[in-house]
């Protein structure tokens, strides 16, 4: 399998999607910015429960990735599903992150 | 039974994605150049193969023309009917319109062909009209002989404790509710059939009974039901590793084995098999009774293809399938006529994956034909069954013709000796849309 094929694989795979990511990546922004605009630096602003609450979550995929795609933990046995898992449980909490670490900043500053 | 109908933009920008993607990255052999041509080009048969020579073609060709038959309005995808059967899918996720498949420009005739004439390149349809070509690609897949089994037929699937995957994706519901009855019942007798023919999806009949399993284990009640599995001849499966490690599963998972058992009969009244055992002298029947019986038929070309010029006249695959090279994929006595996907006279692959790798060599060969010149490209037999061996793991067995059928792993990292989490996700998730870029001719 090439790389290209891979891709146009991966292209197909999210195609029924992609109103779903470009409205995910749309909140993502737009929430960035509105905190931004409000003084939000994603380096410099603290928020230990925000991160502690995303590696939550990062951390619960674990037992629920294998659930949404019928499977369970204990079939994860090779060392390719263990970094695909590895993969996805860190692209949960980046993503986890990114919504809670601005939302954070906001609920904070109208606090 | 519905479909779920995909808007126009989708598909377009899929294309445009694909289209910037291509030029932007990557140089590709997918976008090679046009050839001009008056030629007739005919696809008869509108499932995976048909359907990825026709757009390949049509995007290869200027001028001409291409004609497809094809008279089914629904596309099916059928590597999910043992998903469905299985209880992990709904049927509908496996259908989808023709439409948003078939390529501009391209004649789709909605008729049944009822007959070819090699000779005069016709091709008799059942509407009593006929199409001729100068090219023709035979697509039309398999028939599912369930006459050759006494008293079985596929309207008797979900009834009488009969399942069997084949026969429609009704049928896979069907199979679906039938296995659920079976393990809601708290006991009995199971048996799970393969048949002497060559077979699509080789490896189906030994999903259906791994993931049948996997229900009968989370029951908790495994041990008041009995699990045969019923083999006319001493393999289970033509991968010879994946053989051994199948019938050690098995054997593991309290599966008894016979083989040299071909079901030759069905009594659904009295929920009774018979089989006919194979190593004698093929006079000794035996009854078995069953709860739950897996019924998988014998399968052949259409009839109108066997009884046209263009079957099979001699050797292994004689009356039964399309006579081609077996690497080239041209007929071997019609010049102009290819073959592609599970109609054909071929030791291995008849599944999607082969005919991912069959396309491009239809594609070039039947181009080099077209311009006189020697054809290029040759078939390995590259196949592959994601091999279900519960719900929720798999193993990615991919091999071909070569050195008595030895593994072809298409990615370094994934052992096709392995069962995978990741290559279960890969048959629930990606082969689905994988399987439409090969239609779309984009893979």
């Amino acid at each position: 399998m090439t790389i290209y094929g891979t891709l146009i694989v991966l292209m197909y795979a999210l195609a029924p999607f992609v109103w779903w990511l470009m409205a995910g990546i749309t909140f993502l922004i737009a929430l960035h910015i509105i905190a931004y605009l409000r003084g939000y630096q994603l380096t410099q602003y603290r928020c230990y429960p925000a991160l502690v609450i995303a590696a939550l979550i990062g951390l619960s995929s674990l037992l629920w990735i294998p659930w949404l795609t019928h499977s369970q933990l204990s079939y994860i046995a090779t060392v390719f599903d263990w970094v695909a898992l590895i993969g996805a449980m860190v692209g949960v909490f980046v993503l986890a992150f990114l919504a809670l670490h601005p939302l954070s900043y906001l609920v904070r500053e109208r606090g | 039974m519905t479909y779920r109908p995909v808007t126009l933009s989708r598909r377009q920008l899929l294309k445009a994605g694909v289209g910037i993607g291509a030029s932007t990255l990557f140089a590709t052999q997918l976008h090679a150049n046009t050839i001009d041509t008056q030629a007739h080009i005919v696809i008869l048969g509108g499932g995976a193969s048909g359907m990825a020579m026709a757009n390949r073609l049509a995007t290869r060709l200027r001028g001409g023309t291409i004609t497809l038959i094809e008279p089914r309005e629904a596309h099916h995808y059928q590597p999910g009917w043992t998903m469905v059967a299985s209880g992990v899918w709904a049927a509908d996720k496996t259908m989808r319109p023709n439409a948003q498949f078939v390529p501009q420009g391209i004649n789709w005739v909605r008729e049944h062909a009822a007959g070819v004439d090699a000779e005069k390149r016709r091709v008799e349809l059942t509407n009593g009209e006929a199409v001729d070509y100068d090219y023709l690609v035979v697509a039309t897949g398999l028939q599912l002989n369930y006459h050759l089994i006494d008293g079985m037929s596929p309207s008797l699937v979900g009834q009488h404790g009969i399942g069997s995957v084949y026969a429609s994706i009704e049928a896979a519901s069907r199979t679906r509710q039938a296995i659920k009855a079976w393990v809601d019942s708290g006991q009995g007798q199971g048996i799970f059939t393969i048949s002497p023919t060559a077979v699509k999806c080789a490896g189906a009949p030994l999903k259906m009974t791994f993931t049948t399993l996997s229900h009968l284990e989370d029951s908790g009640r495994r041990d008041d039901f009995d699990v045969d599995f019923m083999a006319p001849g001493a393999s289970l499966f033509s991968q010879p590793w994946v053989d051994g490690f199948v019938k050690e599963r098995f054997d593991q998972q309290g599966v008894n084995r016979h083989h040299y058992h071909r079901l030759t009969a069905i009594d659904p009244g009295a929920k009774q098999a018979e089989f006919v055992l194979e190593d004698g002298d093929g006079d000794e029947r035996i009854t078995r009774d069953y709860d739950f019986i897996h019924v998988v038929p014998p399968m052949s070309a259409h009839d109108f293809l066997k009884q046209s010029d263009l079957i099979a006249q001699e050797g292994p695959f004689a009356n039964e399938w399309l006579d081609v090279d077996i690497h080239t994929l041209q007929h071997n006595r019609y010049p102009e006529v290819f073959g592609i996907g599970d109609v054909i006279g071929a030791p291995i692959n008849k599944t999607a994956a082969s005919v991912k790798a069959q396309a491009p060599v239809v594609e070039a060969n039947l181009l080099a034909q077209l311009m006189g010149k020697p054809l290029p490209a040759r078939h390995n037999g590259y196949t592959s069954c994601p091999m279900i061996t519960g719900i929720g793991k798999a193993m990615l067995v991919e091999f071909g013709y070569a050195d008595n059928y030895a593994f072809m792993p298409s990615f370094p990292f994934i052992d096709p000796k392995d069962e995978s989490w990741a290559v279960w996700v890969m048959k629930d998730r990606m082969l689905q849309p994988a399987y439409y870029a090969v239609l779309e001719g984009q893979a």
